[in-house]
C-alpha cells in the first residue's frame, strides 16, 4: 500500500489548487481523478472569467486549467488519471480502481474535491434522447467537438444556462428560447445581454411541460407558471427543437464524505447534501477536508481559493507549515474570497431582490425579464451623475449595470478612462477627462462583453461602433450585414469598417461597424448576411 | 429517533396524480407513482425505497434520481428534505466490474 502525506480526490480547479499549495509546503501529494483528462470543468470553460486581475479575471477557463496543471507538475504533485476512488475507509485509506485492478492508498490527510453533478427536473418526455444537461452539452462541444443538436431550447437562466446558451450559438446551434420558471433572470445580466442581442427570446415564469417525440426529441412545449410555479392551462407554446438543455442547478457529489463518516447536512443554499466544515474546509473528522463545489455550489474562482485554503490547512495540520505562516497566508486568501463574495450575486444575497445598485441607480427590470437593457435603462446608467460621457469622438460606452465582483476593465485602459475603484463590485465609471484612443483593450478585457466603443463623428450622418465578437467565421472588412439592437431586432444595414484580432484581445475579435448616427446608442451586434452567428428567429433577415 | 421513523403516523391515503407515469429513476425505470405508492406502503426512508423498488440502485447509483426521490418522500411525509437521511454511501462508489473488484492488491506494508 502506497502512502502519501496528502491524497486529493478530484483534479478539478479546487483539488489541483489544494494539491499545489500542499506540495509547495513539502508534502508528498497524490491526486486521483476518474476522468481521462485533469482539470474538471475548467477545460470546458471557453469564456473569460470574472473577478479581479489578481485572481485571473479575463483569462479563459481552459487557460487557467493549463496554468494549474503546469503548477501542479512543477510542485511535484502526482496526478493519477482514469483513477476512480471507489471507497474511503477508516484512518484515511482509499480504494482506487486503476485500470483492471483495485489499489489501496493511505495518507495522513485527505482533501475531497469531487465537485458536483447536474440536477434534473422531470416532465412528460424528460427521458427522451435529446434531453440533456447543460454541462453535458458543454462537454460534447468543448471537449469532444460534437454539436449537441441543431435547434436547442435552454431551461435555466442561471450563469450556467446563459453561458452554455452562448456557447451553443458559438458552436453553430440555434437557441430558440431561454426558459426559466423564476420570474427573473438568475445569472449575470451581462451574460443574458450577450444572448439577447443575438435574438434569443427569454421566457421567464415559464417551464417545460412536455418534451415531444417518439424515439427522440422533436419538439418541446412550454407553459407559463403561476406564483407557485404551477403551469397555467392554455398558456402552452410549442417550439420545434431536437435538443432540450437543462441548467437547473448542481448537487454536490458528497458520497465519499458521507462514507467517511463526516457530519453531513442537507443545505439547499449550498446545493444539497454537504459536509459540515470550518472556514478552511476541515470536516468533523480531523485531517479530512472538503473543498470546492462538494462542500457548497459556487463557481470556479471561489473553488480555487477554497482549494488553496484547504491545502494550506492540511499542510499546517501535519506540521509542514508553521502556524504563523498559515495564518498569514490564509488571511490573504480570505480577503480574496471575501471580495468574490460581494455584490448582488454573492452567496449571501441568494433570494434577495435588489431595487437599486450600490450607486443608488434603479436596477434594470428589462434586463431581469427580457435579458436586455431598455432605452430608459441606458439613459439612467450611461448618463448618470458620476460620469460624463462624450458624444463626439471615439469613447467607451459601458453597459455594466449590476454590482458583480469584476474589475479588469479598469486596468485595461492605459489612459485611465475607466474607474472601478477599490470596491470590486462597483460599477465601472467613465472619466471623460482622459481621452480615449480607441485601442479596444477595454472591450477585450470585459468578460461580460458589455463594453463598446462609439464614435458619433465617424462620417457625416454615420457613427462607428466597435463591439466584441466571438463567432466564426470572423467578419471581413468591407462586408455588409445587419446591425442588431440589444434585443436582437434588425435595425438596418451595417458595413464592417474594421476587424481587429490582436494577441492581447485573446480571441475576442473587435468588429467595427458603420451605422446611421441615430443608431449609435442602439446598434449592439452584427449579423452577417450568410448566417453563421448572430442567429435570429426573424425570417426577413435570415435568407 | 427522528419523527420520520414513526411508522404509526397517518400520511393519508394514496391519491393518484396525473403525472404518476413519469419515470423518476431512469436506470431501473421506476415511476413517480410507484415511488409514491411505496411511501404509502410504509417506506419512509430513501434506503427503504431503494431496497423495495431498486430506485437509485442502477448504473448511476442514484446520482440523477437521488434528489428527486428524496423530494418525493419529503413531500408525501410533509417534511423538509434535511429531515430525511440520504441513501447510505458505500464502496464501490462507481460501477466496477466484478473481475476488477476481485483483482484487489492485498499487500499491507
Amino acid at each position: 500500500m502506497k502512502r502519501y502525506d496528502l491524497i486529493v480526490v478530484g483534479a478539478g480547479p479546487s483539488g489541483l489548487s489544494a494539491a499545489i499549495e500542499a506540495a509547495r509546503c513539502g508534502m508528498s501529494v497524490a491526486v486521483f481523478d476518474e476522468n481521462a483528462k485533469p482539470g474538471g470543468q475548467l477545460f470546458k470553460q471557453i469564456h473569460k472569467f470574472f473577478g479581479s486581475k489578481e485572481h485571473q479575471a479575463k483569462i479563459r477557463g481552459f487557460k487557467i486549467g493549463e496554468t494549474l496543471l503546469a503548477e501542479a507538475d512543477e510542485a511535484g504533485v502526482e496526478v493519477f488519471l482514469n483513477a476512480t476512488v471507489a471507497g474511503i475507509y477508516l484512518d484515511k485509506e482509499v480504494l482506487v480502481q486503476i485500470g483492471a485492478a483495485m489499489e489501496h492508498f493511505k495518507a495522513d490527510t485527505i482533501i475531497i474535491a469531487t465537485g458536483a453533478a447536474e440536477n434534473m427536473i422531470t416532465f412528460d418526455g424528460w427521458t427522451l434522447p435529446g434531453v440533456i444537461g447543460a454541462g453535458a452539452a458543454q462537454t460534447m462541444m468543448n471537449l469532444y467537438g460534437i454539436k449537441p443538436g441543431q435547434r436547442v431550447l435552454m431551461l435555466g437562466s442561471g450563469n450556467v444556462g446563459l453561458v452554455v446558451s452562448f456557447q451553443l450559438m458559438q458552436a453553430g446551434c440555434e437557441v430558440v428560447a431561454l426558459v426559466d420558471a423564476a420570474p427573473k433572470v438568475g445569472g449575470y445580466g451581462v451574460h443574458a445581454a450577450k444572448i439577447a442581442r443575438c435574438g434569443v427570446p427569454f421566457y421567464l415564469s415559464h417551464t417545460i411541460t412536455k418534451a415531444e417525440g417518439s424515439d427522440c426529441v422533436s419538439g418541446v412545449e412550454i407553459s407559463q407558471v403561476d406564483e407557485d410555479f404551477i403551469p397555467i392551462p392554455g398558456t402552452q407554446k410549442h417550439f420545434d427543437v431536437d435538443t432540450i438543455c437543462l441548467a437547473v442547478g448542481l448537487s454536490p457529489m458528497s458520497q465519499l464524505l458521507k462514507m467517511a463518516g463526516c457530519n453531513m447536512v442537507d443545505d439547499p443554499r449550498r446545493g444539497g447534501q454537504v459536509p459540515q466544515v470550518d472556514e478552511n474546509g476541515e470536516t468533523s473528522i480531523p485531517g479530512l477536508f472538503a473543498a470546492g463545489d462538494v462542500s457548497g455550489i459556487e463557481e470556479a474562482s471561489s473553488a480555487m481559493i477554497k482549494g488553496r485554503m484547504s491545502g494550506l490547512a492540511a499542510a499546517a495540520y501535519l506540521g509542514f507549515l508553521n502556524e504563523q505562516d498559515k495564518d498569514n497566508r490564509l488571511a490573504d486568501l480570505e480577503v480574496a474570497l471575501d471580495s468574490l463574495h460581494q455584490g448582488m450575486f454573492a452567496p449571501g444575497s441568494k433570494g434577495k431582490t435588489f431595487a437599486k445598485t450600490d450607486e443608488g441607480i434603479a436596477v434594470s427590470q428589462s434586463l431581469l425579464k427580457k435579458g436586455y437593457l431598455d432605452d430608459a435603462d441606458i439613459e439612467r446608467f450611461i448618463h448618470r451623475p458620476d460620469q460624463t460621457i462624450k458624444n463626439s469622438g471615439i469613447h467607451p460606452v459601458i453597459e455594466c449595470t449590476q454590482n458583480i465582483p469584476c474589475n479588469p476593465c479598469q486596468d485595461a485602459c492605459t489612459r485611465g478612462c475607466i474607474k472601478v475603484g477599490k470596491t470590486i463590485t462597483a460599477l465601472p465609471r467613465i472619466d471623460a477627462a482622459n481621452s480615449c484612443t480607441g485601442c479596444g483593450m477595454c472591450i477585450a478585457s470585459c468578460s461580460g462583453q458589455a463594453i463598446f466603443l462609439v464614435d458619433e463623428d465617424y462620417a457625416p450622418g454615420y457613427a462607428s461602433i466597435t463591439l466584441p465578437y466571438e463567432f466564426l467565421p470572423r467578419p471581413q472588412k468591407g462586408e455588409l450585414g445587419t446591425a442588431l439592437s440589444r434585443s436582437g431586432q434588425p435595425l438596418g444595414h451595417a458595413e464592417i469598417i474594421d476587424v481587429r484580432n490582436a494577441k492581447a484581445f485573446d480571441q475576442t475579435t473587435l468588429v467595427t461597424i458603420k451605422v446611421p448616427v441615430e443608431q449609435a446608442m442602439t446598434a449592439r451586434f452584427y449579423q452577417p448576411k450568410t448566417n453563421a452567428a448572430g442567429q435570429s428567429g426573424k425570417k426577413e433577415i435570415r435568407q | 429517533m427522528k419523527s420520520i421513523n414513526d411508522r404509526s403516523q397517518d400520511i393519508g391515503p394514496f391519491v393518484s396524480q396525473t403525472d404518476d407515469a413519469i419515470i423518476i429513476c431512469r436506470c431501473e425505470e421506476i415511476t413517480k407513482g410507484e415511488i409514491r405508492q411505496a411511501i404509502h406502503d410504509g417506506m419512509f426512508t430513501v434506503n427503504e425505497i431503494r431496497r423495495y423498488l431498486r430506485a437509485g440502485m442502477g448504473l448511476c447509483q442514484g446520482q440523477t434520481c437521488g434528489k428527486l426521490v428524496k423530494n418525493l418522500i419529503a413531500r408525501e411525509l410533509n417534511v423538509i428534505p434535511d429531515q430525511l437521511d440520504p441513501a447510505t454511501s458505500r464502496s464501490p462508489m462507481r460501477p466496477v466490474e466484478m473481475k476488477v473488484l476481485g483483482n484487489e492488491e492485498v499487500s499491507h506494508v
